[in-house]
């Protein structure tokens, strides 16, 4: 026992336990929870006073449940952690004990955002299953949360807790309840079944989890009022499984209450039959009268008597209450035994007279005897009615005084009565049972005949007495009496009653009659050794007692039949090694639950990691059962010591699916090759750097392939690129005509219907042309690419300044004479073309005088024969000046010049076009802007094919993105919509956007490495990036990433 | 980071009522990265408080600037100097930045122009989602990395309550139950079977109900 | 002081407001603040707008899909947007800002905007 508590006494008695809930009022009217606990009482066992349920204020669960406790309905205290820290609860704890709370129901708690204070803080020191730890280890190691002993009276309470089936995730939910009934729970109440099946499954988890052996579960239950209320269950409350079969049924019923309690009704038959419960919650919210319709119609209304409820605390009022409530019953059952009695009586004056006159002559001497009798009688009525004054007036003054002492008083007169009963009167009755005996014989009557007349007898005397004197049945004055001491009622004691009726019929001793009367009450619970025992004894101080002598006997007899039954029953089970099979089940069924018993604690051994138990308990199960897969598994797992976490249970299909897919790893465990290690995802990543290095400097420190930062710090800046050659691309793939076999060709090709125009740069055979394609860049397989992209090595009119030393140094010796610098370009490097950027005349720079940049340029034309781009400062007024000078040096020679604006269009179009010049057209990053100054061109007199369009390009990491979709988007403007203003192939001058990038000017270090490798691949990669998305002419610096370019070219096509 | 939102434009107005001349100060720190108190933030804040102002018949002279913390010595002490041209500061940081400027900075009338709210991350522009509570007694690697302290409503220990429904939390629909995530990340890891422990009551010491908190490294001590 | 304010996309209004008031189309007074793309537009000019005496105050961007600069007027009106939202808790009506959205070198949404606005500020 852990509390003794009516709840726990009915439950560990092993009857199907039924209990309600109360709500408390939203009031201080304590009229109300007595009113509800009146209409429950009686009809359940114990009932839930909840805890301010759904977060809404309420009169305190300890107080209800107080004031249901005076009421006689015991309560089982709901508590919940979103209220009070460790230390109000605590505290409340104590004091529930103290007032004779014995149970209390643990739980986390409705969010406060559910109730009318949805501002107010929620506490959650703890939740439901610490509280449980916590309470536990209060009751039974005497201990406070913090280690402090409870010196004295620790709370003894029956500890409950809290179970949703229906809430997620299904497969943790009993788990989860494992986990509260190892903090603590003794009990459990489920959340409100309409799902049987889902409850169903829940169980048997529960089942093979042994939780139905470590704790008592009551499913909850809840007749839904109104099709309404059902509706908004299933709606509104989270975790709440309203099945529509619920709700069809309330929306064809005429009677929706009715209903409501018929589905209640069904529920609870049918949770009755699934193993493991031990009872039912019928939570009625706010409909407490349906409780005792639905506990009759269930057939549970047959409640065991309460036991343990003692309040500790009473008013006066009450007190007085339940005194003059015991003194109305008592009189009232008074009354009915007297009228009983008096009717009985008449029924058989009415018999015996018609005996009487038959016999009239022949019984005149025992008339006589019975005329004494009844003079004795009368006698004994006088001093009866004296006693009863007596006891009357008793009773009044009982009225003035405490409720105490009229108790004494009472018990006082009731004891002075049988003593003077007793003596004579019983002398009476034995004459006169001798004598009817004698008559029976004299007469011959029959049993029956005899059985009657005995009877008028005994009811004549008791009628004079005033007072029972019933057989085998209790005293009243004693009974009132138990009521009067005590607002609670107990069990009738049989025992005393059946002392005193007995001790008045005859004059045995009165040891002899206790012995007797506690033989036949053993006899009448079925202990008949104990039976046998008593009589004996009785039997040793009396030996001709027949009563005890025919108790004997009637006790021999029974256990020998006992015996024989049980001998029979050890037959069948002794076999399998069971406990005596109950009566009420067959064997087969005993057996049954046995192995699942078995199994379950297998399986609770496996869970705790006793593997050697768990071998014990399923070997059992399997003795009785060799079949039974389960018992088998677990065998099979405590073998191999693996663990369980859910059995295998036939779950929905997706719960099915859910354990398997766990055990799937675990049959892997044993080939870890078969996983991927993140450590394995390392190596492909690792292979792809070097690849692409492959794909664009596969002669560049072929040895050492991939980067090692330390070596680069240590090494010399500047050692990064020793070799600018580079290998070229492999060209041994098949065409794409080949790989693509089998293929419909509409599928991957998409033929253009526009074209490029063709520009020419240069003279003579070192003139370039670029453009005049019909695909996109590098789709050979789709149309002509007569010509392929072109390089430009950029030269400066002046030493430039913020060139890194890394590209510097290529150019260091002719760094001061831009001729011999076009020069080392063509003969060193083999460039194509060179592009003389006339940075220093800019009018915010140098601003050298466009005639002396003119005649730089003009050195640099005459130096080289590639063509020759001439790129100004990008200040138009200046650009217009300085270009114009520059034709107006150099002869025939055919160069390219630009960039033109929407500023300067007109002036230096108008140049270009009197000398036939290719012109770089050059908008901001936009395809409308571009294609404007196209058709400005165009109307001027320029030619398309005399166009090359500067879109403005973004390096790798500055916008690169964006040129990329600018062009993109012009490419297929001209190739796929036949947008012939778009149509001038397109010239990057990506150089010197790299070049000024910040990272191309950071010193080596180990973070970024080499910094001229930097450079070079961010040149490289711009460069190719814009090939790709449609340029046609790369103006570029530095030779190494030139040459990268090149061979990139040169293998794609 | 700290995530943090601008007060009510009237409880600011009604702060700043009597304020002359106002300095509104931003934070380049978290409230920065979530958009709440940073140079951007510092510019619409003057010109609605300018408008609101205005709108009222009220002269503010209103001033801004960012610093690049609120919460390290240097970047505020300097607004001691100009204590003296201003009548408030409101100051664009999270609570510790105004605290701290309070703390510092004797001569300055330091306002909240923020609200603080939690410590989370951006889920995407414009959302963010609380992670931690700070509570100073980490659980995450018996949850997964999924923290119930500050993601569930109740902040249990023990698994999903009652509530839990689809993934989702009773309070709310748009709410994740952190726990049916903690139970699928655990499961997915082959480590459910850890939840069956019980987890011990909480010292919640460590979370600030043992008083105002402290953290001292002595080898950094000057 | 001019009542009411416009903010207009470099792109859409091809025609000079001078000439437009000239011929009564839009109110007098009107001041167009030209702006390379609207998505440069920040929530405090369009509050300082107010604060310098506006009664009302438009921004007319590219239509979403043809923003020159892909995204710029999507973001102008998430910011009108802002800026509502900030009128609102200062009690003033929110429809005092509006976006619009124009064709490339459409005048006619400007003047409509504007006469939008106009009928706004007087309410």
């Amino acid at each position: 026992m852990m509390a003794g508590s009516n709840l726990e006494n009915v439950l560990r008695s092993g009857t199907f336990a039924v209990t309600g809930e109360l709500g408390p009022p939203k009031s201080g009217d304590m009229e109300v929870v007595r009113k509800k606990a009146r209409i429950l009482k009686g009809h359940v066992d114990a009932v839930n006073i909840t805890d301010c349920q759904t977060a809404i204020v309420r009169m305190s669960s300890l107080t209800a449940g107080l004031i249901a406790l005076s009421e006689g309905v015991e309560p089982v205290m709901q508590m919940t952690c979103r209220d009070r820290n460790r230390i109000g609860m605590q505290a409340d704890i104590l004091g529930a004990s103290a007032l004779g709370i014995k149970n209390l129901l643990c739980l986390t708690g409705d969010h406060q955002k559910f109730g009318n204070h949805p501002q107010s803080k929620g506490v959650f020191d703890m939740d439901s299953i610490q509280l449980l730890q916590m309470v536990k280890g209060m009751r039974d190691d005497k201990k406070f949360q913090c280690g402090e002993d409870i010196k004295k009276a620790e709370p003894r309470l029956f500890l409950g807790c809290a179970a949703n089936p229906f809430a997620d995730p299904f497969e943790f939910r009993p788990v989860r309840l494992a986990k509260k009934v190892e903090a603590g729970a003794d009990f459990v109440q489920t959340q409100i079944i309409y799902n049987i099946e889902k409850f169903r499954k829940f169980m048997e988890i529960v089942r093979d989890l042994g939780l139905h052996e470590r704790c008592f579960i009551l499913a909850g239950v809840t007749p839904p009022k109104s099709l309404g209320m059902a509706r908004y269950m299933k709606k509104f409350v989270p975790g709440l499984d309203v099945t529509d079969e619920v709700i069809q049924r309330l929306s064809d019923a005429k009677d929706q209450k009715e209903e409501g309690i018929d589905i209640c009704v069904d529920i609870i038959n049918q949770v009755r039959e699934i193993p493991g419960v031990s009872g039912v919650h019928v939570m009625a919210i706010e409909w407490e009268e349906a409780v005792p319709e639905i506990v009759k119609r269930a057939g549970l209304s047959d409640r065991p008597e309460p036991t343990g409820i003692e309040p500790v605390l009473t008013s006066t009022g009450a007190i007085e209450e339940a005194v003059d409530k015991a003194r109305q019953e008592a009189k009232i059952e008074l009354e009915g035994q007297l009228k009983k009695a008096k009717a009985e009586a008449q029924a058989t004056r009415d018999l015996l007279a018609k005996e009487k006159e038959k016999v009239a002559s022949e019984i005149s001497g025992l008339k006589k005897q019975i005329e004494e009798a009844k003079n004795m009688v009368s006698r004994k009525e006088a001093e009866i009615r004296k006693l009863t004054e007596e006891l009357k007036k008793a009773k009044e003054s009982m009225d003035e005084s405490q409720a105490v002492k009229p108790t004494v008083q009472a018990k006082e007169a009731a004891v002075g009565v049988s003593p003077l009963l007793s003596a004579r009167e019983q002398q009476v009755l034995n004459s006169l049972n001798k004598g009817l005996a004698a008559l029976k014989e004299v007469l011959g009557l029959d049993d029956a005949q005899f059985e009657a007349m005995r009877r008028f007898l005994e009811a004549e005397f008791m009628l004079q007495l005033g007072t029972a004197v019933v057989q085998a049945g209790p005293l009243e004055t004693a009974k009132a009496e138990s009521e009067v001491s005590r607002p609670v009622v107990e069990t009738p004691t049989v025992e005393p009653a059946m002392e005193v009726s007995e001790d008045k019929r005859t004059e045995r001793p009165k040891e002899v009659v206790n012995l007797v009367a506690k033989g036949n009450v053993a006899l009448h619970n079925k202990d008949y050794p104990k039976a046998v025992e008593a009589f004996k004894k009785a039997l040793e101080i009396a030996s001709d007692d027949e009563k005890a002598k025919e108790g004997l006997e009637q006790a021999r007899e029974a256990l020998a039949k006992e015996k024989e039954a049980a001998d029979k029953a050890v037959k069948v089970k002794e076999v399998e090694g069971l406990p005596p099979c109950p009566e009420e089940l067959d064997p087969e069924e005993w057996k049954q639950k046995w192995i699942v018993r078995f199994t379950a604690r297998g399986n609770v051994a496996l869970m705790k990691g006793d593997y050697e138990a768990a071998k014990r308990e399923f070997q059992k199960a399997l003795e009785l059962d060799p079949d039974y897969e389960k018992a088998k598994d677990g065998l099979r797992r405590a073998e191999n010591q693996e663990d369980i976490f859910v059995p295998d249970v036939e779950l929905g299909q997706e719960a099915v699916a859910a354990p398997k897919a766990e055990k799937a790893p675990e049959s892997q465990k044993p080939e870890p090759a078969a996983e991927v290690k993140p450590e394995e995802e390392t190596p492909p990543e690792e292979e792809a750097v070097p690849a692409e290095e492959e794909k664009e400097e596969v002669a560049e420190k072929p040895a050492a392939p991939q980067p090692k930062p330390k070596v680069e710090i240590s090494a010399p800046a500047g050692e990064g690129v020793k070799d600018l050659s580079v290998a070229s691309l492999a060209k041994d793939e098949p065409p794409l005509e080949e790989r693509a076999k089998g293929i419909p060709e509409d599928v991957y090709k998409e033929p253009c219907t526009g074209v490029i125009q063709s520009v020419s740069i240069g003279d003579g055979d070192k003139a370039i042309t670029v453009g005049g394609e019909t695909a996109l860049p590098f789709h050979t397989f789709e149309g002509d690419i007569p010509n392929m992209p072109r390089t430009a090595y950029e030269v400066l009119d002046a030493p430039p300044e913020e060139w890194p030393e890394c590209l510097v140094r290529y150019y260091s010796d002719v760094i001061n004479d831009s001729a011999a610098w076009a020069k080392k370009c063509v003969s060193e490097f083999g460039a194509e073309a060179i592009c003389l950027s006339l940075d220093s005349t800019d009018p915010n720079g140098p601003n050298v005088s466009s005639a002396d940049a003119a005649q730089i340029a003009k050195k640099v034309i005459e130096a080289v024969d590639v063509p020759i781009i001439l790129w100004g400062c990008g200040n138009a007024e200046k650009d217009t000046e300085t270009l114009r000078e520059i034709t107006s040096l150099i002869e025939n020679r055919n160069v390219c010049i630009g960039p033109l604006t929407d500023a300067n269009y007109r002036t230096l179009g108008a140049t270009a076009m009197a000398f036939q010049y290719p012109v770089v057209a050059s908008t901001p990053i936009d395809v409308n802007l571009a294609k404007q100054l196209n058709i400005l061109l165009e109307n001027l007199g320029v030619h398309l094919d005399h166009i090359l369009m500067d879109p403005s390009i973004g390096a790798v990491g500055y916008g690169l993105e964006y040129t990329y979709s600018v062009m993109e988007r012009i490419r297929l403007a001209a190739l796929t919509q036949q947008d012939e203003k778009l149509s001038p192939p397109i010239v990057c001058n990506l150089g010197r956007e790299v070049w000024k990038a910040k990272e191309t000017r950071l010193p080596t270090d180990a973070e970024l490495g080499d910094q001229e490798r930097r450079g070079v691949l961010m040149e490289a990669i711009t460069a190719s990036t814009l090939l790709l998305a449609g340029g046609e002419l790369a103006i570029m610096r530095h030779p190494k990433a030139i040459n990268l370019t090149k061979v990139l070219i040169d293998g794609m096509l | 980071m700290i995530i943090a939102e601008r007060k009510p434009m009237k409880e600011l107005l009604e702060m700043v009522s009597d304020v002359k001349r106002l300095l509104i100060v931003g934070c380049r720190g978290c409230v920065a990265v979530c958009s709440a108190g940073g140079d951007k933030e510092v510019s619409i804040l003057a010109a609605a408080l300018r408008l609101g102002m205005k709108k009222a018949g009220k002269q503010i002279e209103i001033d801004e600037d960012t610093l690049v913390r609120q919460c390290d010595p240097e970047y505020i002490d300097p607004l001691n100097d100009r204590a003296s041209d201003y009548d408030a500061v409101l100051s664009m940081a999270c609570g510790v930045g105004v605290n701290f400027i309070a703390d510092r900075c004797p001569d300055v009338n330091v306002m909240p122009a923020l609200n603080t709210t939690f410590y989370g991350a951006n889920l995407s522009s414009g959302e963010w989602k609380e992670m931690c509570a700070g509570c100073g007694a980490c659980v995450l690697h018996l949850t997964g990395g999924l923290c119930p302290v500050a993601r569930c409503a109740k902040s249990l220990s023990n698994g999903p309550c009652g509530g839990s429904q689809g993934g989702r939390c009773e309070i709310n629909p748009d709410v994740d139950c952190i726990w049916q995530q903690i139970y699928d990340k655990l499961s997915s890891l082959n480590r459910k079977e850890e939840l069956r422990q019980i987890m011990p009551i909480r010292d919640w010491t460590t979370a600030g109900h043992g008083g105002p908190r402290r953290r001292i490294r002595e080898d950094l001590l000057p | 002081m001019s009542k009411i304010k416009g903010f207009c996309c470099n792109y859409t209004l091809s025609v000079d407001i001078e000439a437009l008031i000239k011929e009564g189309l839009v109110p007098e007074d009107l001041e167009i603040e030209r702006l390379p793309c609207t998505g440069r537009l920040e929530v405090p000019q369009l509050l300082d707008a107010f604060s310098d005496g506006a009664e009302a105050v438009f921004v007319v961007g590219c239509q979403l899909d043809k923003c020159h600069n892909l995204s710029g007027s999507y973001r102008a009106s998430k910011r009108v947007k802002y800026a509502k939202r900030i009128l609102e808790e200062l009690d003033i009506d929110p429809d005092r800002v509006e976006m619009f959205f124009a064709g490339r070198g459409e005048t006619e949404p400007v003047v409509e905007a504007a006469r939008i606005m106009a009928s706004r500020s007087k309410g």
